[in-house]
């Protein structure tokens, strides 16, 4: 176990270490993010539509695609030099390369999400004050679950000629449950409407990251084979 | 007493992708102290035997035994340029569970590389990234290594360098199978010369007081043969 999280440390670090140096997806993501909150934000009639009732669907669409540009470069990275082989030759189990993976995508995408959070509140003018840590708490549980599944559908299609279409492609149906959870949860947030009143949801969005995180983690090793 | 156990055995090793058949019934073994070149033309199947051999991928029939630590050198480095040199060997040893500051350090140093340990991987020429390969192969100091055209876009000091660790490693008792067509600069470190010819192993020869040309030739008639 000791062995396993050692190494899943070494390459979420590795990672990072990459993406701090590069900012490659980074920049991508953020650029991203802000054009997203800014043309929803412009596209909306004022006078017809509050800017509390699109929202949470503004949020979760920022926060969704953002995260996708980091998710297809999580393997990228690897095909450079196929410098997977030389991860799979020191023998660590296949589930640690799994859990590394995650774990950088989970602080990418949350990074992403973190910086967003104040351009979202500044756009909008939502009132989340007292909402935030239950935001947070939906944040976390539907992240966890998309990235999950991006992190195993990005090792899958980073061998195929169109890696960085095929990701969306594949990992947008997964996204629909936990995001419609998402939207619907921070709907009631934004509303300031009680968490009670969406138990069903959060419930729901749990189940997801377990079904989600122990399938992609018995599911990956299939994506390492040639 | 009885002889020793082969570090690596291969059993009639055979490789399909789809429906081409890229090694037929291959059968090795290499024992400790033993280095053997392994040549053939270009699409003999000299890189999917060294992937076998080394486990990145698995034999459509057949079987590959292998007692000790494995290393490879392949014709792409592994290495991530993003990464220092330094950076790069320090991230490995840690998977490999090695102390990587020592080791790597060391390794830059038998590698004519210690000037060089904190510049990126990126900015190396190919016969520095080539070297860096090598160190990266041998950071946990592998029983059976396997290289695959190891002297390509080195100078004839990096060359010599090469070489030298080469001799080295079989003195230390190590396992080297080498594919390679430099037959010439490689006929002082190998005991044995494998002929490799359209997926199939045509004949294993000591190498012992042989010159070259001699060799050459009966590469030629072997080839010729089919």
């Amino acid at each position: 176990m000791a062995e396993l999280l050692r190494a899943a440390m070494a390459i979420a670090g590795k990672d990072l270490a990459i993406e701090w140096r590069t900012k490659t997806a980074f920049v991508s993501s953020m650029t991203f993010a802000v054009l997203v909150l800014a043309v929803l934000f412009f596209a909306r009639d004022p006078t017809a539509v509050g800017a509390v009732e699109v929202a949470p669907g503004a949020l979760w669409v920022t926060f969704t695609f953002a995260a996708m540009i980091g998710l297809n470069r999580a393997f990228l990275l690897e095909r450079e030099n196929r410098a997977m082989d030389g991860i799979l030759l020191s023998q660590v189990p296949p589930v640690a390369v799994f859990f590394g993976k995650l774990a950088a995508n989970l602080v990418f995408v949350g990074t992403v999400e973190l910086v967003s959070l104040p351009l979202f509140i500044l756009f909008y003018d939502v009132p989340i004050g007292r909402g935030l840590p239950a935001l947070a708490l939906i944040t976390v549980m539907a992240t966890v679950a998309f990235v999950a599944v991006g992190t195993l559908l990005s090792s899958m299609v980073v061998r195929t000629r169109f890696a960085e279409l095929m990701l969306p492609l594949l990992l947008l149906p997964f996204l629909v449950p936990p995001v419609v959870g998402a939207v619907q949860v921070t709907a009631r947030i934004l509303a300031e409407r009680p968490l009670s009143e969406v138990q069903g949801w959060l419930k729901l969005l749990a189940a997801f990251d377990i079904v989600f995180v122990t399938l992609s983690t018995l599911l990956f090793e299939a994506t390492l084979e040639e | 007493m009885p002889p020793a156990e082969p570090l690596l055995a291969a059993h009639d090793v055979a490789r399909r992708f789809g429906h081409r058949r890229v090694l037929n019934g291959v059968s090795l073994t290499l024992g400790a102290g033993e280095t053997v070149l392994l040549v053939g033309p270009n699409g003999a199947g000299k890189t999917t035997l060294l992937r076998v051999l080394a486990g990145l991928l698995r034999a459509s029939a057949g079987r590959v035994e292998r007692r000790g630590r494995v290393g490879l050198v392949a014709h792409y480095s592994m290495l991530y340029d993003a990464l220092t040199a330094r950076e790069n060997l320090r991230f490995f040893a840690r998977l490999h569970g090695v102390e990587g500051r020592r080791r790597g350090d060391e390794l830059l140093e038998q590698m004519g590389l210690a000037a060089f340990g904190d510049e990126r991987v990126g900015a190396f020429s190919r016969g520095m990234t080539q070297r860096l390969a090598i160190a990266r192969a041998l950071l946990h100091d592998p029983d059976i290594l396997l290289l695959d055209e190891p002297l390509t876009g080195l100078d004839d000091p990096s060359c010599a360098k090469v070489l030298q660790v080469l001799g080295e490693l079989r003195a230390r008792g190590r396992a080297l199978l080498i594919a390679s067509h430099q037959l010439a600069e490689l006929l002082g470190v190998v005991t044995s010369i494998g002929f490799l010819v359209k997926g199939s192993l045509a004949a294993v020869e000591p190498v012992a007081g042989r010159r070259a040309d001699a060799i050459t030739a009966r590469y030629r008639e072997i080839t010729a043969r089919g």
